[in-house]
């Protein structure tokens, strides 16, 4: 029900505004040769489910660090790894809920 | 015991030839798994560009996340059990393969195929045939044993058969003998002692010459061909109760006759046989200055005794050979089994009614009026 009901707003702000996701990941992002989505798929190949990619996502935004980052070596040496988030943790799991939402596999293949 | 080892051998053997079928189709499955795994790996890097899950016409497949959640499935059995390789379920086989790179997420690819049951009905074609050619042999070496165990017993039985037959032969001379002078002596001119023991050596002989007679039944004449004819059989009766008259009066037992005139379609001897063991067995249980009342009519025969009777339970016993409910009475006890072998050979119905202390009435009812 929850979940449900978290589902139906990011769906209603992705449709009337900005979300929490468009304004803290998506600027810094499109700076970067690597696309959300190509790193989103990163993370899939290395933690599977849902679960375990968001919890994957939110521990490394909240401490990032080299080892666990999924990026190439390359990138990290070029970009090298980003600043720990400022946001609460509601606001973080509401931008990699959407972010999940956004490119997850599930009912996309057909 | 054979058909046990037999089915637990086809059992051991079935499972074997579908572990052997499973380790075939595992290789092949492995190999389909391999190939997928590679186009997923494909998919992956081209997703979401391409959407289209890779098929193959040789199997199915579908994918699962770490946590056992459905990706995507072409199978038609949806249901997985993914702690094993391999398994059969509900005619399909399922191959899971563990990915240590999760393409798409996927951590269990699980391949299906429909089950190929040509091996099953090979199994089953070669356990019919293997089971019967080892039972017939398991029976024929049963047969052999039991021969060799039995023939000692057998032949003991043989020697004491014809120790029966041998010694029931030498009998009947000089019984006859006995009875025939019996009958000739002039009992009018004997004081009345010598009489009397007379009587008692003709009783004495009268139940000797029924227990050789149904001794020489039992052992000779049961499987001579029946030689059937028409029989007045109140006459018989009436014979058979003069010659038992002997045995009866040193009881002080009477005889009631109610005879119609009756004629059956039967082998003399046997039929002889049937009635002297029922008046028999009714004077040898019947108490001293008793009664005993024969019925004759188109229906049936009926002999009542005022006897010790018999309890109820017992009743479906009494036909077995070599039972007797008293000892006190001699004998061997084949009397009412020898009846009983004649009536079930006629097809006649037999009623016993009896009550413990007040006597016994068998009643034969005729073919077709029972």
């Amino acid at each position: 029900m929850k979940k449900g009901l978290m589902i139906l707003w990011i769906i209603v702000s992705l449709a009337y505004g900005e979300t929490v996701y468009e304004r803290n990941c998506v600027p810094c992002h499109q700076k970067l040769p690597t696309s959300l989505q190509q790193m989103f798929k990163n993370y899939l190949l290395v933690y599977s489910s849902e679960r375990f990619v968001k919890a994957g996502i939110k521990h490394y935004l909240k401490h990032p660090a080299r080892s666990i980052s999924q990026m190439s070596k390359l990138f990290l040496d070029t970009y090298g790894t980003k600043a720990p988030t400022t946001l609460s943790d509601e606001e973080l799991d509401e931008a990699i809920d959407i972010y999940w939402e956004k490119f997850k596999v599930f009912d996309k293949l057909k | 015991m054979v058909l046990a080892a037999i089915a637990l051998l086809s059992l051991y053997y079935y499972e074997s030839q579908r572990k052997l079928m499973l380790s075939d189709k595992r290789a092949t499955m492995a190999q389909y798994a391999y190939v997928q795994v590679k186009r997923l790996k494909v998919l992956h890097y081209f997703f979401p560009e391409r959407t289209t899950y890779p098929r193959d016409p040789s199997f199915t497949s579908a994918i699962y996340d770490i946590e056992y959640n459905k990706i995507f499935s072409l199978n038609k059995r949806e249901e997985h059990n993914f702690d094993d390789e391999i398994s059969i379920k509900d005619g399909y086989i399922h191959f899971v393969k563990g990915l240590d790179t999760y393409y798409l997420g996927t951590r269990y690819l699980v391949i299906e195929i429909p089950e190929d049951k040509t091996w099953m009905v090979k199994t089953w074609k070669q356990i019919a045939l293997y089971g019967g050619v080892a039972f017939v042999l398991f029976m024929l070496l049963g047969l052999y044993l039991a021969k060799l165990f039995l023939r000692p017993m057998r032949d003991s039985i043989i020697l004491l058969d014809r120790f029966i037959k041998d010694t029931t032969h030498e009998l009947n001379t000089p019984l006859s003998a006995i009875l025939a002078n019996i009958e000739t002596m002039d009992k009018a001119v004997m004081v009345e002692k010598n009489r009397k023991k007379l009587e008692r050596i003709d009783i004495a002989a009268r139940t000797v010459s029924t227990l050789y007679k149904d001794l020489t039944y039992l052992t000779l004449e049961q499987e001579k061909e029946n030689e059937d004819e028409p029989i007045d059989v109140g006459r018989l009766i009436s014979d058979r109760v003069e010659y038992f008259e002997v045995l009866a009066r040193s009881k002080q037992i009477v005889f009631t006759l109610k005879i119609d005139a009756v004629t059956v379609v039967m082998d003399r001897r046997k039929l002889t046989r049937l009635i002297d063991n029922l008046i028999s067995n009714a004077i040898k249980y019947n108490k001293r200055q008793g009664s005993i009342e024969i019925v004759l009519n188109e229906k049936k025969l009926s002999v009542r005794d005022t006897g010790i009777g018999i309890a109820e339970e017992k009743i479906p016993l009494m036909f077995d050979r070599y039972l007797r409910f008293n000892s006190s009475e001699g004998g061997f006890g084949v009397g009412l089994s020898i009846v009983k072998k004649i009536i079930d050979e006629y097809g006649l119905k037999v009623n016993v009614d009896s009550k413990e202390g007040e006597g016994t009435t068998i009643t034969i009812y005729w073919k077709g009026t029972e």
